[in-house]
Formats: C-alpha cells, sequence, structure tokens
C-alpha cells in the first residue's frame, strides 16, 4: 500500500540590510526588517494564507485521510507570529487536526552541521523547544536545512533521539535503487530515512506550470495516476517541497490551488493508495537497504550538493569567519550579539553569495535581495566586523 | 559583403575612442571576409588595418602625401569633439572648422567614391561628423546607411547646452539612416526619444575589448592600488573619486590612489587632493600610454570608472580582462552588460567608498571579482561584435529592417 507523503518547508530568513564598510562600529542594526515585514505579509496572502485554508478544507472534507507535514524553522515563525498571526494561528488549528505532522531542524535554518557540532545542536533544540511551546509536541522527524544529508548527519540526529531523517533522493546516493522505499544510512542502522522522490515532487514544485513541459497540463487525476504506477513496486512516495510553491514559484494562475484541491480524491480514489505523515510511514515501512553517504547530498540545484552554499571563496570564507565568532559571541555573554550571531547563521546568506549561474541570472538572483552575489558577500562581512567589534574579538582579522 | 565605412580617424593617429572602436571592427569584420573600405576625411600616412582600403582625401591613401596632412589647426577647437583629449605626438585632428570640414567631407565624399570606382552593399557611418557625408552616399547611391552612435551631443553637454548644429547634424544622421547602431542601451534610448529613431531601426552593439597578450611587469607602486584611468574632465566623475578616496582613507589608511590621465579638470583635482588632506596618497601620473596604462592595470588592486555620463566605457573591461576587480558608474552603457564588477552611482560618494573599501579588505571578493570578470570580458570580443554588424547589413541587403 504505497504512501503518499507530502512535507513543505516553510522558512522566512532575516536579510541583511545593504551594510556598508562605514556602518561598522557606528550602527548594529543589519537586518532590513522592513523588507523582511513586506516579504513576509507577501507570501503569507499569497501562499501560508491561501494554502493553510485549503489543507484545512481538504482534511475535513476527506476526514482527515489526507494529511501532511510541515518543517517551519525558527525565524518563519517568529516573523508570522508578527506580521501574520492569522497565518500563525492557521498552522495551530493544523495541529489541532491530528492530521499534520511537524519536523525538526535547525532553528535558523542554518548550516551549523557544516560550521559547528555544538551550534548544531543548540539550533535543533532550540527548535524543538519552540514548537513544543506553540504547537504542544514535540517534533520526531528531522530534516536537516535544505536537506543537507550525509551518513554523518544521520549518526547525529540518531544521537540526539530522532525516530526518523528525511534526505534527497539522489541518483548518485540511490544508484539503481528506488527512492519509493525507506532505508537506513550507514553508521546509523536504527534510523529510517526517507527519500525525496525527486521527480515527481519537481513535477508539481518546478513544471506544473511549464506550458512547454510534456506533462503540462497536470491534472490532479493524471498526477494521481503516475503515483498508481509506484504501486507494486513502492512502498512510500515522498514529495517534498518548499512552501512557497504554491502561490509564489508557482502562481495561482498556472491553477496549483485547484490542482491541490483534486488531489486528494484523485489519490483516494486509486487503489490501495493513502496519505501519510513521515511517522506513519516509519511505522508501516521497513528499511529496504543502507545507503552509504559519505559526502553530504542536498536538494539544491541539478547537483544536489553544497555547492550552491559553499561553491565559492566568498562563501567559504564568510562561513569560517562566522563560525570562528562563535566562541567570542557565548562568553561575551550578550544576548543580543548572540541572537544577530544565529540570525547570521541563516543559510540564505550563503545562497545569495552563490556566483554558480549568476551570468545567467538564474533562479538563485531572482530570489536575492542584492543586486550580486558580490553585494551579499560585502554586507555579510561588513556586519560581521561589527559584530566581532561589538564581542570584543580580535578573531576577524584573518577574515580571508 | 562590400561595405564602405566612414571615419575620422584611426590608431594611432586618433583623438579618442570613435577610431579605437572603428579600427577594431574593420578588423574583425576584414577577418570575416567582408570587402571593406574606409573614407577619411584627410589622408593617412600608415598602412591601416589589414585587409582594409583605405581612401583618403585624393581618392587613394598615399605615403607620399604625409607631409601635405592637413593639421586641423593647433587650437583648442571652440566646438567639442569626440574624443577630446589631446594625445602626445602633438598634431590635433580637428579644428576650429570642424563643421566646415563635415560638410566638405560630405560634399566630396559621392565624387570620391565614385572616382575610386568603389562598389558596395552598405554605408556604414561612424559618429556625428560622418554622418552628413553618410546621407550623401546614400542619396547618390540608394545604397542603405547604418549610423552608429557612439556619444552624443546632449551626453558631452549634460543636455543642457547642447551645440544646435552638432545636434542638428546628429539628428539628420540618426533619423535618416536605416539602422541606427547604439553603443548601449541608454544611447539607443536617446537616440529615440530624443532624435527621433525608429526604436524598430535602433540595434545595441556593445563595444568589445582585445585578448590581452602582454606580460608587463608591474610598476614599484604602492599597494594596495585604486586606480582612475581616463580623461580628468566633468564627465568622468574624478571629484567623486577624490572624495571616496578620502573616505576609503579613513579606514584604509595604507591605500593609494592614481589618477592617470590628463583633461581640463586636472589641475583643480590636484588642487582638491590637497584641499582634501590627501595629496600623499594619491599620485597623477599625466597623459599615459598604451604600454604604461597596461602596467597601471597590472599593478591595481581595484579599478573604478566614476562617469557621470559615459555611453559606454571600453576601460573597465580592459581592467577586467587583467583580472582587476571593477567598480563602475551604473551612469555608464557598459553597466548593462556586465554582471562581475561592483555598481554605484558617482555621487554616492559613501557607498563608492565602501565598494573600494570591501574590494580591497575581503580577499575572498577580490579574487571571484577578478576571476569571473576576466571569464566574464572573454566573451565580448570584437569578432561578436563584428558578427552582429554583420547581421544588421545582411539584413538591410535584405530591404529589412
Amino acid at each position: 500500500m504505497p504512501n503518499v507523503c507530502f512535507y513543505f518547508q516553510v522558512h522566512q530568513p532575516y536579510r541583511l540590510r545593504d551594510y556598508g564598510v562605514f556602518d561598522v562600529g557606528r550602527r548594529h542594526d543589519y537586518f532590513d526588517e522592513k523588507l523582511d515585514e513586506a516579504v513576509l505579509r507577501k507570501v503569507a496572502a499569497k501562499c501560508y494564507g491561501p494554502m493553510n485554508a485549503l489543507v484545512e478544507e481538504l482534511i475535513a472534507r476527506t476526514h482527515g485521510r489526507f494529511r501532511v507535514a510541515y518543517s517551519i524553522t525558527g525565524t518563519a515563525l517568529e516573523q508570522m507570529e508578527r506580521w501574520a498571526p492569522d497565518v500563525f494561528e492557521s498552522f495551530r488549528r493544523l495541529a489541532r487536526t491530528g492530521a499534520v505532522e511537524f519536523l525538526a531542524e535547525t532553528y535558523y535554518h542554518s548550516l551549523a552541521f557544516l560550521g559547528s557540532r555544538d551550534e548544531f545542536d543548540e539550533q535543533v533544540e532550540l527548535h524543538g523547544a519552540k514548537l513544543e511551546a506553540l504547537l504542544g509536541v514535540r517534533p520526531r522527524v528531522f530534516r536537516n536545512t535544505e536537506l543537507i544529508f550525509s551518513n554523518a548527519l544521520a549518526r547525529r540526529a540518531h544521537d540526539l533521539g530522532f525516530a526518523g531523517v528525511l534526505a534527497e533522493g539522489a541518483d548518485r546516493v540511490l544508484g539503481w535503487r528506488s527512492p519509493h522505499f525507506v532505508y537506513s544510512a550507514k553508521g546509523a542502522p536504527d534510523l529510517p530515512v526517507l527519500l525525496k522522490s525527486y521527480r515527481l515532487s519537481d513535477d508539481i514544485a518546478f513544471r506544473f506550470g511549464n506550458r512547454g513541459w510534456e506533462g503540462w497540463p497536470l491534472t490532479a487525476d493524471k498526477f494521481a495516476s503516475w503515483l498508481q504506477r509506484v504501486n507494486g513496486c513502492g512502498e512510500a512516495i515522498n514529495l517534498f517541497m518548499d512552501y512557497e510553491t504554491f502561490g509564489e514559484h508557482q502562481w495561482a494562475e498556472t491553477g496549483i490551488f485547484e490542482f491541490m484541491r483534486a488531489l486528494p480524491d484523485a489519490v483516494l480514489a486509486q487503489r490501495d493508495m493513502r496519505f501519510a505523515t513521515p511517522s506513519e510511514v516509519i511505522a508501516s515501512c521497513e528499511p529496504r537497504g543502507e545507503l552509504d553517504v559519505p559526502d553530504f547530498v542536498s536538494w539544491a540545484d541539478s547537483e544536489r550538493d553544497l555547492s550552491a552554499w559553499l561553491g565559492n571563496a566568498m562563501q567559504n570564507a564568510a562561513l569560517r569567519a562566522l563560525y570562528a565568532l562563535r566562541g567570542d559571541v557565548l562568553a561575551s555573554g550578550d544576548a543580543r550579539a548572540l541572537e544577530d550571531f544565529r540570525r547570521l547563521t541563516t543559510s540564505d546568506h550563503f545562497y545569495y553569495m552563490c556566483t554558480k549561474f549568476f551570468a545567467d541570472g538564474d533562479v538563485h538572483k531572482y530570489f536575492s535581495p542584492y543586486e550580486s552575489p558580490y553585494e551579499a558577500h560585502i554586507a555579510f562581512m561588513n556586519a560581521l566586523s561589527d559584530l566581532s567589534q561589538r564581542v570584543g574579538s580580535a578573531g576577524l582579522r584573518s577574515a580571508a | 559583403m562590400r561595405i564602405l565605412t566612414l571615419g575620422w580617424e584611426l590608431p594611432p593617429r586618433f583623438a579618442g575612442g570613435v577610431g579605437v572602436v572603428a579600427d577594431a571592427l574593420l578588423r574583425a569584420l576584414a577577418a570575416r571576409g567582408h570587402a571593406l573600405t574606409y573614407l577619411m576625411p584627410h589622408a593617412f600616412e600608415l598602412a591601416g588595418p589589414p585587409g582594409v582600403r583605405l581612401l583618403g582625401p585624393s581618392g587613394e591613401s598615399s605615403p607620399e602625401r604625409a607631409s601635405r596632412l592637413v593639421s586641423y589647426a593647433s587650437e583648442r577647437p571652440p566646438i567639442r569633439v569626440p574624443g577630446e583629449a589631446v594625445p602626445p605626438a602633438g598634431v590635433p585632428l580637428y579644428g576650429h572648422d570642424l563643421l566646415h570640414e563635415v560638410e566638405r567631407f560630405a560634399a566630396s565624399a559621392v565624387e570620391r567614391v565614385a572616382a575610386a570606382g568603389l562598389a558596395f552593399d552598405a554605408i556604414h557611418a561612424h559618429d556625428w561628423t560622418t554622418f552628413r557625408a553618410g546621407l550623401a552616399l546614400r542619396r547618390a547611391t540608394g545604397k542603405p546607411l547604418v549610423a552608429h552612435v557612439h556619444i552624443t551631443e546632449l551626453d558631452k553637454s549634460g543636455g543642457t547646452h547642447a551645440n544646435p548644429a552638432v545636434f542638428a547634424l546628429e539628428r539628420e544622421g540618426i533619423a535618416g539612416a536605416d539602422c541606427v547602431v547604439a553603443v548601449s542601451r541608454r544611447i539607443a534610448r536617446t537616440c529615440s526619444e530624443r532624435y527621433g529613431a525608429d526604436p524598430a531601426r535602433v540595434r545595441v552593439v556593445y563595444n568589445a575589448v582585445d585578448e590581452a597578450c602582454d606580460a608587463i611587469a608591474p610598476p614599484l607602486l604602492p599597494r594596495p592600488l585604486v586606480l582612475f584611468l581616463g580623461r580628468v574632465t566633468l564627465q568622468k566623475g574624478p571629484e567623486y573619486f577624490l572624495e571616496a578616496a578620502r573616505r576609503v582613507l579613513d579606514v584604509q589608511p595604507d591605500a593609494h590612489f592614481v589618477m592617470a590621465g590628463t583633461g581640463d579638470l586636472l589641475p583643480r583635482m590636484i588642487e582638491l587632493a590637497s584641499e582634501l588632506g590627501i595629496a600623499q596618497r594619491v599620485s597623477f601620473p599625466g597623459f599615459v600610454d598604451r604600454e604604461r596604462a597596461v602596467a597601471l592595470y597590472s599593478a591595481a588592486d581595484v579599478f573604478v570608472m566614476p562617469s557621470v555620463s559615459e555611453p559606454f566605457g571600453i576601460v573597465p573591461l580592459e581592467a577586467m580582462e587583467r583580472g582587476v576587480p571593477v567598480i563602475v558608474s551604473r551612469q555608464s552603457g557598459v553597466s548593462e552588460l556586465i554582471t562581475n564588477a561592483l555598481k554605484c552611482d558617482p555621487w554616492e560618494v559613501e557607498r563608492m567608498a565602501s565598494l573600494i573599501a570591501s574590494a580591497l579588505r575581503l580577499p575572498a571578493l577580490a579574487h571571484a571579482l577578478s576571476e569571473n570578470g576576466r571569464a566574464e570580458v572573454a566573451r565580448y570580443r570584437w569578432p561578436d561584435a563584428a558578427q552582429r554588424i554583420e547581421s544588421i547589413y545582411a539584413e538591410l541587403a535584405r530591404g529589412a529592417p
């Protein structure tokens, strides 16, 4: 009985303002709250609001047979509390339906696993505590930022007590195997790994509105029939995507909401198919094999590696300089500085410094508030410079 | 195809950018197999670009006539001319009689071309001084005319005190040409919005840069070094460069600034550096020839072009070609084209200073700009521009647009 497991990623960063060299030592407000508020309100109106309402409706209509999972970052939760409280409330309502699972991740959607294992542990704890306070439940299943995953990540998740972990079903990890089974990772045999079915996920998340795509137009019945094809040769179809797919990446005009509205009935009408949350998938599916992932995979770009965040010297210099500051930040006892430091750990800052497709003006550029990766790097390093002065650090001199 | 190109000058006897561009395009087009003739108002005593036939005043180029080369007076012309700097070799190419020369050129062009028995498919006129001649040739032969606009009188005068005679000649050429080639979108917009060009007939062909094949040892100059290279005149924003320098020195006291070039504002800039209290950190080498310019690029850590209004701006491409991180004005044509560069408005002095200081103190940033900049300009070669020009010629020959 194939399980259809939807997981939606909800995240908003705190974006850096155009923080220049002469701001260092003068002003300590690195983040452009006006911009963040404007973005959050816009996304809440176009996406979070309408989609939450739709999901609520579908859960009610199917009497809970439509079930989904979310991972919401700490920074997104904070922003919703401040600037879109009704959306915030709707997530709490969704939690109370019993048909929605919330996942764990780093509070600040950070690359801490790559920079500082201690910071990683703390951010995971902060996130779990926040969810518990807001929704009354501790998350059991973990996903790392941008599905960055490796054997080491699996081991850590296991040691932190999680019941399962999500990862990208990248070809180089699977080889000939199918993403439609549950696996475990080498070194963490007791931790089930749910792999994203990237072709089917991306059909919705990336290709849905593309009229040039051979699958266009994608109707609920058509998609349900594709899911049905997995029946008999798979047990879990993991459809993992950014929540902004609904209304932002795929505009309402594409019919994405109508598609989702019709999908549960279309799927449930198929033989044997059911919707499940990650925990339910883990409970009903035995791991069918072991994955060996010595090098990191992620769900980013076609490379599905770390190159979106750490592919160039600017990104690496920034990461090194950032985590080099951690000790002094903690030692300072300055809570505001710690908050600023943690906001700087958000992976988006590094994403904005990516030069991979810069010349072609690809997707990275569209979602960046900066004119170029260079400006992003400058703002980040200047902010670090100021932060380092605040905590009396000698460390930033070797920003190279 | 057979193309008749009209121009005023050629390197090394040239006064500014237009001659350089014309020469580069001629070479690139000749390499693509086109039969090119270059018609100038005066004789040219050198050989000119390979594969290009030169036509001087008597109908043929002839080294013996060099001694009768008309020197267009030695006073500073009252009319602004394309390329204002005086080359060090001395003889200026323009006189206060420039408008007169333009008329003479136009009057004699048809005859000279006929006398040479020249057949051609299209006429390509570089800059306003040749437009009238281009129109005359078009009328006489029925062949299509490309008006190549490198700069406009409105740009040079800041839009407020354009010389009416020059403006009229520009307008005549731009409106009467079958196709207007602009060196940037800003120039293209000026052509359609202020000169009456039909937007459908305007094409943008960006200037390009030659591959660097020089290996010059950097001169012994203090580092880190921030370079300005260009005419020291209002249009190029030199005072913004110095004001930004002062700001940079607040946070980077070991930085050194070079303002390489000459121009009407040079004395004032030297004064300004003293007024700002940064005279010891700024050098003014004056006019630099090609070799010295290349040496400066190899010594520079950052290159800045703070132009207030720049139709294109090849110099930043030359800097990028040599791996120098560049900061360019948004008021330039080249800023439309390049992506691996830092950009700002020239009057945003503090931002410019912040960008300069960042490029100096963040090695990963400088390295990325250097590498990516160099890779990027490899795509902006004269053969690419020539290809675009070629398809314009082909379009015109077919009777389009």
